[in-house]
């Protein structure tokens, strides 16, 4: 008796497996791989509903992630990566990414060129980017008593610890390399020491360091003034209106999220229809106002709701001059590294 | 197994010279099965403890490449590197924490536990039960529940305030001492219960007699109680400190990244930095220095059933 009940609960078994396998089988999948909440559910939604593709959407947390996971895969398991400009050169560089069949991307047209022919793809042959950060300064002025215009306002002795900063410590670096109006990716070691040194004053007007949620203690009244993300100022920006945004007059550096199709990747066609459909005016102007990120299509330029407007899209007069952190030599990235934990340090004692 | 274990521990006796080859062989079918059912076990340790311990120590000794992963040149730059006072001075700032955390928590626990020993099995159970709904939650949200009461003009400046005993916000969070608040909440319940579980097997009647002999009650306890429940201190501080050398997310999160302990560094080098040997080899010396503080309590305390601990 016990005997035929196993039987029959593994052959149950068996056959709910094969109908799992029969139903993969017929719908074609989207293996889509990047940070959790790149879209709105609409948008993914829709996009099944039009192509009858389904997306599986997995994420990771770093670009050193995706980059391992992808190595270890040889490029398979992947139909379509967003991440982070300097990453993708190394994807590309390691052969990890295919050229883009820009015949089966009839809204190619519509990228903004100031996005487009950067560093990590200079031909713009492998990639699409998909919204842009700038590292800006936001903050209270009620409670700031100077007129904060670029990165040095912020070593003002006025500001003691009162100040929020991202824990990039290439960004953080660089803010004081470019305040000694150094370049971002200088490979000379005594000029990334001597912004070492420059950080330090900066260490008593550092009351946090983080990357996650700096917003809400800006909100909150944690800190007055805050050096973040364009998500996060977005987001503070939505709260509380009042606030000031500052665009660094020592240059601001963009980072670019972008697209890329992964070498081996198992649906490369399902992976053309989805950047196709996501730079389609309309879908892009409804991703970016709810991503938060500097908006990378040009034709959705002018759909961008007023609200979100002045931080969404560059001012007309944008030129596009501006210095992008890119990576450095392993030498010069352990001194990067040695600075910025003797900087963390050194904020937490005083 | 019994004659075995005999065999193994007991001196050979003049009047058994042969028992250690008797007992391998009269039960073989019976240790045939025994290494079947074990050998899960040892394949799982090898593959997930012993695999990723040599994999780590062979990393530390590798040089980082350029751009991504590690070149097969073998180095010691990494434990070189160690030396330079920034990192040295991290080694430095997780042992004073934690040595910190260590004896606070001893302080709070030590005396709860102890007392907890001491109430009838009904409140025992109440009690134990207050202990493990916190662990209901992932250790995470409970953190995010202090940034709520330390927070600027959070629960505490509120209370502070209506209370008259300050008149402004107190910016509690991001400082040092949330960073103990926080460590000293997160790990306190294994002190407890280390000390619970051998203030519970103490006999009391031990101390009536020293009581009854004319000791005061400092001395009946300081001398009976006390050292009859040195293993569940010792073994408190054991779960206390080792964690506390490696937790790296409190001081993240309610520290706003101003501490800077090992392991912040390792994660920051992992994640962020890119330089897997350094990581490594950080984290064997992290490792080496647990495990020389664990022998050091051994050998201070002399315990060497640190409650089936170690």
């Amino acid at each position: 008796m016990k005997k035929t009940a196993i039987a029959v609960l593994v052959l149950f078994l068996f056959a709910s497996l094969l109908a799992g396998c029969a139903k993969k089988e017929a719908q074609p999948q989207l293996n889509l791989f990047t940070w959790e909440g790149m879209f709105p559910q609409e948008v993914l939604e829709a996009f099944t509903k039009e192509t009858g593709i389904v997306i599986n959407y997995s994420n990771f947390d770093f670009n050193e992630t995706m980059l391992a996971k992808l190595e270890a895969a040889k490029g398979r398991d992947y139909d379509l990566v967003i991440a982070d400009d300097y990453i993708i050169e190394t994807v590309i560089s390691r052969g990890l990414a295919q050229k883009l069949d820009k015949s089966k991307i009839s809204n190619f047209g519509n990228i903004n060129p100031i996005y487009q022919g950067q560093f990590y793809d200079p031909k713009d042959e492998y990639t699409v980017p998909y919204g842009a950060g700038v590292q800006t300064i936001v903050y209270n002025d009620d409670a700031v008593d100077i007129d904060i215009k670029g990165y040095a306002d912020l070593w003002d002795p006025s500001l003691a610890d009162t100040l929020g900063i991202i824990a990039n410590h290439r960004v953080i670096n660089g803010m004081a390399l470019k305040v000694l109006g150094e370049s971002y990716n200088t490979e000379d070691l005594d000029t990334i020491r001597r912004a070492g040194q420059k950080l330090l004053e900066l260490a008593p007007n550092i009351r946090i360091i983080k990357d996650d949620n700096l917003q809400d203690d800006l909100l909150s009244g944690e800190i007055d003034v805050a050096v973040m993300y364009t998500s996060q100022v977005t987001m503070a920006k939505l709260a509380n209106p009042d606030l000031r945004v500052v665009f660094p007059t020592e240059g601001i550096g963009f980072g670019i999220m972008a697209n890329f199709i992964p070498s081996n990747a198992p649906n490369p066609d399902a992976a053309h229809k989805f950047i196709d459909f996501i730079l389609r005016p309309e879908i892009s102007a409804q991703c970016f106002e709810w991503l938060g990120y500097y908006c990378t299509n040009k034709a959705a330029d002018d759909l961008i709701a007023d609200e979100y407007k002045d931080f969404l899209t560059l001012p007309e007069d944008f030129t596009g001059d501006m210095e992008m952190i890119r990576s450095v030599s392993a030498d010069a990235e352990e001194v990067h590294t040695e600075v910025w934990t003797e900087f963390k340090a050194a904020c937490g004692q005083s | 197994m019994k004659p075995e274990a005999l065999a193994k521990t007991g001196e050979p006796r003049p009047g058994e010279p042969t028992s250690r080859e008797e007992g391998a062989r009269k039960p073989t079918k019976r240790r045939d099965a025994m290494v079947l059912s074990v050998l899960p076990l040892y394949v799982f340790t090898f593959l997930f403890v012993i695999g990723p311990l040599v994999y780590m120590l062979v990393l530390s000794f590798l040089r980082r490449a350029e751009v991504w992963g590690v070149t097969l040149e073998f180095t010691f730059e990494n434990y070189a590197n160690i030396l330079k006072p920034v990192y040295l001075k991290t080694f430095l700032e997780s042992l004073k924490l934690a040595c910190l955390t260590t004896l606070l928590v001893a302080l709070f626990g030590y005396p709860f536990g102890y007392f907890m020993a001491r109430q009838n099995a009904a409140w025992k159970r109440r009690i134990m039960v207050l202990l493990m709904i916190p662990f209901w939650t992932s250790s995470l949200v409970r953190l995010y529940g202090w940034i709520i009461i330390f927070r600027a003009n959070g629960v505490l400046d509120g209370l502070l305030m209506a209370l008259n005993i300050t008149n402004a916000p107190l910016k509690v969070l991001y400082t040092y001492a949330a960073v103990v608040v926080g460590m000293v909440y997160a790990l306190v319940p294994f002190m407890i219960f280390a000390v619970y579980s051998s203030a519970e097997k103490l006999d009391w009647q031990l101390v009536e007699a020293a009581r009854d002999l004319g000791a005061t009650p400092f001395q009946a306890f300081w001398t009976v109680s006390f050292k009859l429940t040195l293993p569940g201190l010792l073994s408190g501080i054991v779960l206390t400190f080792i964690p506390s050398m490696g937790l790296f997310f409190i001081a993240d999160i309610l520290g706003g990244n101003k501490v800077v302990l090992v392991g912040n560094l390792i994660q920051e080098q992992l994640m962020k930095a890119r330089n897997w040997p350094f990581a490594a080899a950080l984290s064997v010396v992290l490792l080496t220095l647990t495990s020389i503080m664990i022998a050091l309590y051994r050998k201070i305390s002399g315990v060497k059933d640190l409650e089936g601990l170690v």
